[in-house]
């Protein structure tokens, strides 16, 4: 492996480039500093309208023909909205890597905004709306996060009913005018690819790209609502939701988070694993994990189970962070640690998994951090340093959220009940 | 036997109880992934055993005479393994992906699970859990559909249940049926060992040899039929979900067929990204989902055009579906189509080069469709040869453009039935 490079271009636009030589792929992210919380509150769902659209007809190319163009050098591509940001993530043949950020600078620089496509767009949005409440772990996810997040970091990608009606083409122009410059563009390559490269082809395809003041950069508000709410709806299963703030991705306790985590969840080891399906059968999915904004972090425990058990899941979750204080072995330390440090050496066989490491370092430190260094402060995690960090952030103030056929029924946890339209 | 190509990265051994061992040397790499495959699932169930093999494959983590549940699930994650196990209508694999240096553990634990003694006591609780997932799997609209449809094309074979089975089997199943079916099938002649990543082949072999040595073979299991293919309407009105999905099922070729590629890029160009489906359905507002998909087994395969869509919009989503196949058999599709397909999946042949898990799991493929393991310079042949003509030949034998069989699931019942 090569140097890692990590520079800042005259037009603003940030970059980093962990060169993997005997790659065949290169794999990069553009991530814009514009995402969901930019929205005005009316026109909610706006961002993924805007990412959506982006590539439906730019100056110089029809929806299909850059769909198309794209097709043609092989590029898999993906792109997504989150509350901060919008990515556009992209893996090619290097010898299509120029090519393949030609097309993007085209879509980001250059959208046309099309009438008919706004409006499609706004009418697919509005049916994967209805699509969304056939789906029970989506619509928890998204119940949780406006509960725990609050009104802004909180929104969903997909908007309301009523804000997607409001939504026009002048909106999708003016965010992308707003939000869409070089300064606020963070660049991520990794793979088969010399550095000189990216920074030249970076610098052709977005030299002058609007504003190059580094922007966007600010950490998110969250509001937290420690409450818990019940949301009926005839399913099978009863899910449940749990989650309090924790710490965010550059605190020095990060690390301990993600042992605990592990400890709690890494592997079917875990103890939630253990106790809630493996000694007592109550589920077949269980899980912890944490969601980092920038400047915030929180903490998820999810289940689903049958409603006559959920009672009994609900305090079995609880009751394993509790525990966890007491009677952490090291041998559960020492395997929570193994877990995360081999994960990188594993998946790190991927090229567009260090291009995802990359892009998260850059994000989140304004810096590649080397392997390394985040593998020795995982290894220097110790028992103690588990325990104050649970009473440093205790699991005292919980959002909580079912959804399924029966409220959830435990001490200590009286449920707030919405019944009917809860997800419009 | 051991059989080494020095044009390929690949060795085959087979033991003298039947195991074959495939073992692919990447030695760039920094991690090894090894896995069990054994061949069975749902289709070589009786039906009042549905279910049993998924089932068993969550048994198979309860203990051994060497190690409790507990003491299998510390060991995988004592070396970071990232693991796991699933169950398929034709087979049953068990796997971990672990730093090179562990790869002899992770063969030795995985070796261990497959001789499991399926414990009396967690029997009933893992019953809970699969009857957990089942309940799981009914508020999943696309599972409901999936399974709907394959009990209704299927219909009289095995394929038609669930791989979970359904709860009125798994209630009455016993420990004992399973012991029975666990005796048959996971014997070392219905077995391979796969392994990828930065290894060793002849210390692989060693393990192999030290690991499934004693394992006693079973002699030959009854032949799969293939099944029936019906055509015909059905429809399951349920209230649970707000959106309808259509599904029009035809009659297609096997995952061995020559021809695989070739279908697999006419489904790509029909309901793909950037396909026909995309921009002549979900970019009209039609449906925000519709795609086709070839199923295939290794003797038969189905093609499947489908659409989640608003319930009072079916008619115009499946005439739109039907309108779209019926052009793919109409007129030739054009080589600019193909070639876009074939340099994505291109793409994708060098992504899967990178990473032994993405290789273990293709290597599976390969060695159930062809016996042998392929190098990514054959699969790239096979895409370069796929072609306008090759497709129009495809359709023309396996036509998308007949009635087919019409599956609808969701709130509306639609087409009417009496």
């Amino acid at each position: 492996m090569g140097e890692i490079v990590h520079e800042h271009l005259s037009s603003g636009l940030e970059y980093g480039v962990t060169p993997l030589p005997d790659r065949h792929v290169v794999s990069f992210q553009l991530r814009i500093l514009a995402g969901m919380a930019g929205e005005p509150p009316q026109t909610l769902g706006l961002a993924r309208l805007v990412e959506e659209t982006l590539d439906k007809g730019t100056v110089s190319y029809t929806a299909q023909g850059l769909a198309d163009a794209f097709d043609a050098i092989g590029a898999g591509r993906q792109s997504g909205t989150g509350r901060e940001t919008m990515t556009f993530t992209c893996t090619v043949l290097p010898e299509h890597f120029e090519r393949a950020v030609e097309l993007h600078a085209e879509l980001l620089q250059r959208p046309m905004f099309p009438d008919n496509a706004v409006a499609i767009n706004v009418q697919l949005a509005k049916q994967e709306l209805v699509a969304l409440d056939d789906d029970a772990h989506g619509l928890v996810d998204k119940l949780i996060t406006r509960q725990a997040y609050g009104p802004v970091a909180g929104r969903h990608q997909l908007g309301e009913h009523e804000t997607l009606e409001r939504i026009t083409r002048t909106d999708l122009e003016n965010f992308w005018r707003t939000h869409f410059c070089a300064g606020r563009i963070i660049a991520a390559v990794a793979g088969g690819i010399e550095p000189r490269r990216v920074a030249d082809a970076l610098t052709r395809q977005f030299d002058g790209f609007g504003n190059s003041r580094r922007e966007g950069r600010e950490a998110l508000t969250i509001e937290f609502n420690p409450r818990t709410t019940h949301h009926d709806k005839s399913l099978e299963q009863e899910h449940i939701a749990i989650c309090w703030p924790g710490v965010d991705a550059t605190h020095d306790e990060f690390p301990v988070q993600q042992v605990t985590l592990g400890i709690l969840s890494g592997g079917m080891s875990g103890r939630l694993f253990t106790e809630v399906r493996e000694k007592r059968g109550l589920v077949y999915w269980v899980s912890a994990w944490q969601e980092t904004p920038r400047g915030s972090g929180m903490v998820f425990l999810g289940a689903s189970t049958t409603p006559e058990r959920c009672a009994k899941t609900y305090t079995t979750l609880l009751h394993e962070v509790d525990r966890l204080a007491e009677d952490i072995t090291q041998d559960e330390l020492d395997r929570a640690v193994t877990g995360i440090v081999a994960n990188q050496e594993t998946r790190g066989d991927a090229t567009r998994s260090r291009c995802m490491e990359l892009a998260s370092d850059l994000f989140f430190f304004g810096r590649p951090v080397p392997i390394e260094e985040k593998v020795a402060k995982v290894q220097a995690v110790t028992i103690e340093d588990i325990r104050r960090y649970l009473t440093l952030h205790p699991r005292d103030r919980l959002c909580v959220i079912t959804l399924g056929p029966r409220p959830l029924v435990s001490p200590g946890a009286p449920a707030v009940k919405v019944t009917g339209g809860v997800v419009r | 036997m051991i059989r080494m190509n020095e044009q390929t990265p690949y060795t085959l051994h087979t033991l003298a109880n039947g195991l074959r061992v495939v073992i692919e040397r990447m030695p760039g790499v920094r991690s090894a992934a090894a896995g069990f495959l054994v061949q069975t699932g749902a289709r070589d169930e009786v039906p009042e055993l549905a279910g049993v093999s998924h089932f068993l494959e969550h048994m198979m983590f309860k203990g051994t005479a060497k190690r409790t549940w507990g003491d299998i699930n510390i060991d995988f994650d004592r070396m970071g393994s990232t693991y796991n196990a699933f169950t398929s209508e034709d087979r049953t694999v068990y796997y971990g992906w672990v730093r090179k240096a562990d790869i002899g553990k992770q063969i030795e634990l995985l070796a261990d699970m497959m001789q499991s003694s399926l414990p009396p006591d967690e029997f009933t609780t893992e019953k809970n859990v699969i009857l957990e997932e089942i309940a799981m799997s009914k508020d999943h609209l696309e599972h409901v559909m999936f399974d709907f449809l394959q009990e209704r094309v299927f219909a009289g074979h095995p394929l038609a249940w669930p791989v979970l089975g359904y709860e009125r089997t798994l209630a009455a199943m016993t420990r004992d049926q399973m012991w029975a079916y666990f005796q048959r099938r996971y014997a070392p002649d219905n077995m391979m060992l796969i392994v990828a990543g930065n290894v060793k082949p002849d210390e692989i072999i060693q393990l192999a040899e030290t690991h499934c040595g004693s394992w006693k073979p079973a002699g030959p299991i009854p032949p799969r039929i293939a099944p029936p293919v019906h055509r015909g309407t059905d429809v399951l009105q349920t209230d649970r979900f707000k959106q309808q999905v259509v599904a029009l099922t035809f009659p297609s070729i096997a995952s061995t067929d020559p021809r695989i590629e070739t279908a697999s890029a006419a489904a790509s160009i029909l309901g793909g990204e950037n396909s026909r489906f995309y921009w002549n359905i979900v970019q009209k507002g039609l449906a925000p989902r519709a795609g086709a998909q070839h199923l295939d087994y290794t003797d038969c395969g189905v093609t499947i055009l489908y659409a989640a869509c608003q319930p009072d919009r079916c008619e115009e989503v499946l005439a739109a579906i039907r309108t779209e196949a019926g052009r793919m058999c109409d007129e030739r599709v054009s080589e600019h189509e193909v070639e876009r397909v074939k340099n994505k999946r291109r793409t994708s042949l060098a992504v899967e080069a990178e990473a032994p898990y993405y290789r273990l799991t293709q290597l599976m493929d390969d060695m159930e469709d062809y016996g042998a393991p392929r190098t990514i310079e054959e699969s790239l042949a096979d895409v370069d040869a796929v072609s306008a003509n090759t497709i129009r030949d495809y359709l023309k034998a396996c036509p998308i453009n007949i009635l087919g069989h019409l599956t609808s699931v969701g709130p509306r019942n639609w087409p009417k039935r009496n």
